[in-house]
């Protein structure tokens, strides 16, 4: 996005002069929503970040969380959506290759990565072919730089077909002692190492401050490379230099580049700098304006102090790892830029790295209307066989092995509970203790495409469910915004709205927000934005490893029970949409405080022993969790709806897959039932034991004794584990 | 009708990196001493047989299916055809 008429009068008054082509360069790169969330600085200040584990907040290359006395997680959410557009094999890849580099930032180890992806209709021959690409090229760059790709989320709606939602996620741990927080003093050394520069991705992140043209070609300046090998040459020897203590401080270069990292680390801490660019190691010619705002990937800045410059030096060479000293940081807080001894730029640090703040306008659009409708009338009651197997081959619903199997999740032999088995993916800490730590990301394109607000607050709830649900205690989240233009008031609405939701839940639950991403101008070329998003990601602490609790039902004769209320909450649900393909209506309502409430039942319960598997209910309903614990667990069941805890429920199809929120199934130890009875009342939690795990291929479900539905669970099986392929690689 | 064979060569564009062309370069080339060589390329290799009525005609339908089926991505390859002698 070129810099307005307006932007430019106040870059003059800035400079008190005519900006230089570089400096012009510089001030668009930096102030480009991308790099500087000048449309949502005001807004995110409304969410709540601070608690006691919290040991870096949001402002960092990436936030710090204590997850136990002597360790902590840096962990953050990146998104890579408009690359990704372009070149899905490459957009993909550098999104996990920045993420990571910023993990790398605070000198944490890099364990897990996450991918939320929200795609296009599978059976749409360009969306299909983003699919695949995507897919790959997170795969083949996770794999090579020996990072396993643990937990994810994945979506698919028309609406992504040409635009589609890029969201990965990295965790990394450290010893609380080791993290690199130091601040950069007057007269260190700025170190560039890793790849050389060259003119990939000149103004990238301008490029995905706007929508996409309709003419790609022209967009070919942004597409960058990924290049696993000296990324994984990168985390080495950052590792290295930190567990020797020689790096005082370190950045990524992502989007806005060597301006962006100059700038920001500078005004970070009241300094400025003087850079010799052309001294910066080059793939080929480059100009000055080049130099200062390519994206080349793969390159991080490092902060030294001058007398340990020469060891980092040898340091860096012995990995093999290109480098060069460009510059240094002053503490008169200008940033002097020269090329062969001519200065090309002289700009306060604080003023091009914090261009000031715009409150955007705001205004719900008609289409809003249809998130606020209640369901009043239904669509006639389906045949119960043919809609659970329908809704079940939903790729929304449907096993994600075609995409978790292209992932090497066991690089690493950390995890614990692999993709597919359990809500949240369990590592271990690997400290020779039983700790571990357990991570998963949501979200729901469709709830908050109807309710910005309660869609963004169900996807933190989602999260801290899932995380409960393997026996964590959820620490902290971070969030993906990714919205529309923010330029247009009704697009802007959903981006002010989904915030607002995310900043209440996250308070309500207390569960810190410590960093984030907002992603704009996610919009087709006709200027319909697609769904808006919010993807959380959050992190939660477990104690003890071998307690992690899985989905899969585990022994027949154990009890089958619900933990919460059910209402009859249809509108915005998978069902409604792939059955009948309406997409409307009042969305299931938060509950934060039954979510706290049935949370603590389930901690304990996992840690009394009570309990054999626990599964939360999500998208699809209760059948779709209970179909997933049948079948990972290869047990049929057999459940009377009528003995579901529900409110206001006239049909079967309210109880089996209205999407009500902070639920949970629950297997139940057969010979364990009264002491789980009894401590659900005790803790005054709503449950209802509805049936059992039976020891046979059955699956039955009755009202009142009456026979409902009685299917075959391997039928079943085939159409859960089959049918995402199917979709995307068409009829065997 | 008669066959005709079509080799496909893709390749990143000329401005688009090619991360696997500069390790084989810097990493295996330059190492072992071949300091005449000042860069390496890599890319994909395709020969399709296909039955048209002559070479141009193949050259064509070999095109549009490389662009409709995705085969490379005209944002970031470029392709070359060429009739195989």
């Amino acid at each position: 996005m070129p810099l307005t008429n307006e932007e430019i009068d106040e870059i003059r008054k800035i400079l008190g002069r005519e900006p230089t082509v570089e400096e012009l360069a510089m001030f668009e790169a930096q102030w480009s929503e991308h790099c500087s969330y000048k449309s949502s600085r005001i807004l995110l200040k409304l969410l709540p970040t601070d608690g006691k584990h919290v040991l870096v907040g949001p402002g960092k290359d990436a936030p710090a969380v204590k997850i136990f006395r002597d360790y902590a997680i840096v962990f953050k959410i990146e998104s890579h959506n408009h690359p990704s557009a372009v070149d899905p094999y490459d957009g993909a890849a550098t999104g996990v290759g920045g993420i990571v580099r910023d993990i790398l930032s605070l000198g944490a180890k890099p364990i897990a990565l996450l991918d939320m992806l929200y795609m296009g209709d599978p059976r749409d021959p360009h969306a299909n072919w983003l699919i695949r690409g995507i897919v790959k090229g997170i795969s083949d760059y996770g794999n090579r730089i020996g990072i396993p790709t643990v937990a994810g989320d994945t979506w698919f709606d028309s609406s992504f077909n040409t635009q589609p939602l890029v969201n990965v996620a990295c965790v990394g741990v450290a010893n609380i002692d080791d993290l690199v927080l130091g601040a950069p003093k007057p007269g260190d050394l700025i170190i560039i190492a890793g790849n050389a520069t060259g003119r990939d991705g000149i103004l990238g992140s301008s490029f995905a401050s706007k929508p996409l043209s309709e003419d790609r070609d022209k967009d070919i300046g942004a597409v960058q490379v990924g290049d696993p090998l000296t990324e994984k040459l990168l985390i080495d020897a950052l590792q290295f230099l930190v567990s020797k203590k020689l790096v005082r401080y370190i950045k990524d270069l992502g989007g806005g580049g060597l301006t962006t990292a100059i700038s920001e680390t500078a005004a970070d801490h009241g300094l400025g700098a003087v850079v010799h660019l052309e001294k910066l190691h080059t793939r080929e010619k480059l100009s000055p304006l080049e130099l200062l705002v390519s994206e080349s990937q793969e390159r991080m800045l490092i902060v030294v102090d001058p007398s340990n410059s020469r060891t980092v030096e040898e340091i860096l060479k012995r990995f093999d790892l290109q480098y060069s000293i460009i510059g240094y940081f002053t503490d008169d807080g200008i940033i002097r830029v020269y090329f062969n001894g001519n200065k090309v730029a002289e700009v306060p640090a604080k003023e091009l790295a914090r261009p000031r703040p715009i409150r955007r306008a705001s205004t719900p659009p008609q289409d809003a209307l249809k998130g606020l409708k209640p369901i009043f009338v239904l669509p006639p009651e389906p045949k119960y066989e043919e809609a659970i197997l329908k809704l079940l081959a939903s790729p929304n619903i449907a096993s994600k092995r075609w995409i978790y199997q292209q992932y090497d999740h066991e690089v690493g032999i950390r995890t614990v509970v692999k993709p597919g088995y359990g809500d949240a993916a369990v590592l271990r800490l690997l400290d020779g203790s039983r700790r571990g730590v357990a991570v998963k990301g949501d979200a729901n394109p469709r709830y908050t495409s109807l309710d910005p607000f309660n869609g963004a607050a169900n996807s933190v709830g989602e999260c801290f469910r899932n995380l409960v649900a393997v026996g964590s205690k959820p620490i902290a989240i971070v969030d993906e915004l990714n919205a529309g233009n923010p330029e247009k008031p009704e697009q802007f609405w959903y981006f002010e709205m989904m915030l607002k939701g995310v900043a209440w839940m996250a308070e309500e639950l207390r569960l810190p927000v410590v960093g984030g991403k907002v992603s704009f101008y996610n919009e087709d070329h006709m200027g319909r934005q697609v769904k808006p998003t919010t993807t959380i990601v959050g992190v939660g602490r477990v104690d003890d490893i071998s307690k992690a609790m899985t989905v899969e039902f585990k022994e027949h004769g154990s009890a089958i029970a619900i933990i919460g209320v059910t209402y009859p909450e249809l509108g915005g649900s998978e069902y409604l949409y792939r059955l009948f393909g309406i997409e409307e209506g009042e969305i299931p309502r938060p509950r934060p405080v039954s979510e706290i409430r049935n949370a603590r039942l389930i901690q304990k319960a996992i840690r009394l022993g009570l309990v054999n598997a626990v599964h939360d209910i999500g998208v699809g309903g209760l059948i779709a969790s209970l179909a997933e614990m049948a079948i990972m667990g290869r047990l049929g069941f057999s459940i009377d709806v009528a003995n579901i805890y529900a409110r206001g429920v006239q049909r079967i199809d309210e109880l089996l897959f209205s999407e009500t929120q902070a639920r949970y199934v629950v297997e139940v130890r057969g010979d364990r039932v009264d002491e789980f009875t009894k401590l659900a009342r005790s803790m005054n939690v709503r449950f209802s034991i509805i049936g059992r795990v039976v020891d046979s291929n059955r699956i039955v479900i009755t009202s009142n004794s009456k026979t409902v539905v009685e299917i075959d669970l391997d039928r079943v099986a085939d159409v859960y584990n089959n049918s995402l392929e199917v979709e995307l690689e068409g009829e065997a | 009708m008669s066959t005709h064979l079509i080799e496909v060569i893709i390749t990143n564009k000329k401005g688009v990196r090619d991360p696997e062309g500069e390790t084989i370069h810097k990493h295996l080339i330059l190492r072992r001493g071949y300091s005449m060589v000042s860069r390496v390329r890599t890319g994909k290799y395709l020969l399709l047989e296909v039955n048209a009525e002559n070479a141009e005609e193949a050259v064509k339908i070999v095109k549009e299916l490389c662009e409709k089926l995705r085969i490379y991505n005209p944002v970031v390859h470029d392709i070359e055809l060429r009739v195989h002698a």
